[in-house]
């Protein structure tokens, strides 16, 4: 044992809590501590949670509210001449919309969708992808030729053209939507993962796997999945919002959801007739589509910038630099307006 | 001559070519890189095979092949009696219970994203040997072995050392009780004096468990310190192959007294007093090896015949036209050589006068 593990035992045995706490930190807890310190992300998450139980609670609101979600009001819910009731007007808390329902009420039903849509399929994409992406690059040879040509013929598909040919030819219902936008997803995910495959099946621990004797899919899913997981991870937050903004753009255009029943699409383009009236029909389930959407994104970002041990240190030398700027400047009004007055950080002792 | 019992891996004339792939779509092969041109060894139980060379003298292939790691082009390795190299992935299974590699880069041969523990019980698990508890027992029990505090089963390889990484390593390979391990260069990467621990360990576990070890490295003292036999490969062929002792005290070939007069020497007399033979460009492609003796080219004693005809590797005085019988890894001095050196001889000076002036 050499003198610097010598030493490392020694001040862990004098530590007494880290020998009890022998469990070393994984690469989630890491992230996760670094994640915790980013504020922008814990409000994207929060914002997200909160979308997440106003979702799951929407019926308590319809009960309370006295407003199931495809029921319309005509006498509270439409004014003298038929127009919507803006918010806050006769128990509606976000107005009304054209056939006198709750808006609100509906933007939590439409909610229910656009979540479980940008989840599930986002999720199923992702499974795909991943497997496709790892027989491709583990494999080589033909299997990757096929599946790599495969997954480039899918990303250059013009894919609104296409879904909407689909969802027209198959009928609009949510499954159709679910499998058009699984369609058009697995592909990206299947790119990335095929690359960091070919990178880490050169490392040595997959060559020692296989000398130990393991077999194609113990090494891709045991030994080189979980050093894929950061950035699928990463991938697949951004892959929701743009699944619940597809959802809303075929359900617009009356290719998704279909009325009754409510989606933020849906919504949308029903207001369409009544913008110039009332403003809260188009704002809120608009809203709602963005508020949802920016979360998603900032906390992607927010996730790769903590998987990438990097940015602790980019952070604390913008920290720091920033530190250096308020000392220089606090220096500078003390002894009056002295442009180019070194900084004593900096300064040579005995100067 | 080794008895048979006493061999447990015959490689005869093995040969690994590497297709050369040019083309953008329609990919075909232009050349071969020859890794391993012709290589018979053996290596006896309980014992140690060193192998030396350069980079690109094909070491490391020569030790996948024998792991069964990758498919062989010509040629044979019979382990234990049996022919590995026709061996599909399935009958091969049971086979690499017994043969075990030890890789070079201690930071690259273990998952990152993996526990200590799963790293060492992977073996057990892949060969469904022992499960829960038992695995865990076994796993400490191994890592007490090899110098690993038990306790820190639950770390990531991130938080060990070189020399502990390198442990890991060691307790993994040693967990399925192989009869042979192939080290590649297990310490080049480490610190000099951690470098002895994992050796003396490597040299303890052999006493212990009767282990056969295949030794590769670059660095010749370390060779030294932990073979019985030593064989030196120059681009893809064994040119000089020996007991140790005679290897280092009386190197035949010229490429071996030149590595063996490039090492650095510790002690500064001896260094001082040293003739270091000067190589004169580069090693030849592989893909494209001369012709005759592959070494000529460099050669301070080359001579005509070297560049036509391909020296055998023979024992001291054998004519290239007596039947041989003589393999590496026996108790006989082999040297693939038209003229190699005698004992006394200087080559450095003339490597010197070869020198262009």
């Amino acid at each position: 044992m050499s003198i610097t593990e010598v030493q490392f035992e020694a001040r862990e045995a004098a530590d007494g809590q880290s020998i009890a706490n022998i469990e070393g930190r994984s690469q989630w807890q890491l992230t996760w501590r670094r994640l915790r310190s980013d504020k922008v992300s814990m409000i994207a998450l929060a914002v997200i949670i909160i979308m997440v139980l106003l979702a799951i609670t929407a019926p308590v609101f319809a009960a309370i509210t006295h407003h199931p979600p495809n029921v319309a009001f005509p006498n509270t819910g439409e004014n003298a001449v038929g127009l919507p009731v803006g918010p806050f007007t006769n128990g509606f808390w976000l107005g009304s919309d054209g056939t006198g329902r709750d808006l609100f009420i509906r933007i939590l039903y439409g909610a229910r969708i656009s979540l479980f849509v940008g989840v599930v399929t986002t999720f199923i994409a992702a499974c795909l992808g991943v497997s496709i992406g790892l027989m491709a690059g583990y494999f080589g040879g033909i299997i990757d030729t096929l599946l790599a040509r495969l997954t480039d013929a899918v990303l250059a598909f013009p894919y609104v053209v296409l879904a909407i040919a689909l969802a027209a030819v198959f009928g609009p219902s949510l499954t159709i939507i679910m499998a058009i936008i699984t369609f058009f997803s697995w592909a990206g995910i299947a790119r990335i993962v095929r690359g960091q495959t070919l990178s880490i099946k050169e490392k040595e621990y997959i060559e020692a796997a296989r000398s130990i004797g393991a077999g194609p899919f113990r090494i891709m899913f045991l030994d080189i999945l979980p050093n894929l997981m950061a950035p699928v991870l990463v991938v697949a937050t951004l892959y929701i919002p743009a699944a619940v903004v597809f959802e809303a753009t075929l359900s617009f255009l009356s290719l998704g959801i279909q009325p009754p029943t409510a989606s933020w699409g849906n919504i949308l383009s029903e207001a369409t007739n009544f913008y110039q009236t009332s403003w809260w029909y188009v704002v809120f389930p608009a809203l709602a589509l963005l508020i949802t959407t920016l979360a998603f994104n900032l906390l992607g970002d927010g996730i790769r910038d903590a998987m990438d041990p990097r940015t602790e240190r980019i952070l604390a030398a913008r920290r720091m630099r920033r530190q250096r700027k308020r000392r220089r400047r606090a220096t500078a009004a003390l002894t009056g307006p002295t442009k180019d007055f070194p900084d004593p950080a900096r300064q040579a002792p005995g100067i | 001559m080794a008895d048979d019992d006493d061999v447990l891996v015959r490689v005869e004339n093995l040969v690994k070519y590497f297709p050369v792939k040019a083309g953008g779509f329609i990919r075909h092969t232009v050349g071969q890189v020859h890794a391993v041109d012709d290589v018979s060894l053996i290596i006896e139980r309980g014992k140690t095979l060193g192998l030396v060379g350069e980079t690109g003298s094909g070491k490391s292939t020569l030790a996948r092949c024998v792991a069964g790691l990758i498919p062989v082009t010509s040629g044979q390795v019979i382990f234990d009696g049996r022919d590995i190299t026709k061996l599909s992935r399935g009958a091969m299974r049971p086979l690499r219970r017994e043969v075990q590699m030890i890789f070079q880069d201690p930071y690259s041969s273990l998952n990152p994203r993996r526990r200590v523990g799963s790293i060492i019980g992977e073996p057990f698990a892949v060969h469904g040997i022992a499960t829960g508890t038992e695995r865990k027992r076994r796993v400490q029990e191994l890592m007490e072995r090899v110098g690993l505090n038990p306790e820190h089963y639950n770390r990531f390889p991130a938080e060990f050392s070189g020399g502990q990484r390198q442990r890991i390593g060691v307790a993994r390979a040693l967990a399925l009780r192989p009869k042979l391990i192939i080290c590649d260069e297990p310490v080049s990467a480490l610190d000099v004096s951690i470098q002895a621990q994992v050796l003396n360990l490597l040299a303890d576990l052999q006493t212990e468990y009767g282990l056969s070890y295949l030794f590769i490295a670059h660095d010749l003292e370390v060779v030294r310190h932990v073979s019985d036999k030593v064989a030196v490969m120059y681009l893809g062929r064994v040119g000089e192959a020996a007991p140790k002792e005679q290897l280092y005290e009386t190197p035949r070939h010229p490429y071996t007294v030149a590595l063996l007069s490039a090492a650095p020497a510790a002690d500064p007399d001896t260094a001082a007093a040293r003739q270091r033979v000067i190589l004169t460009g580069d090693v030849p492609s592989p893909i494209d090896p001369p012709p005759g003796c592959r070494f000529h080219r460099r050669c301070p004693k080359a001579q005509p015949l070297c560049a036509t005809d391909e020296p055998k590797l023979l024992p001291e005085g054998v004519s290239a036209v007596a039947e041989i019988t003589a393999v590496v890894g026996q108790d006989i001095h082999l040297t693939a050589c038209h003229f190699p050196v005698a004992v006394g001889e200087n080559l450095a000076t003339a490597a010197r006068a070869r020198e262009p002036a």
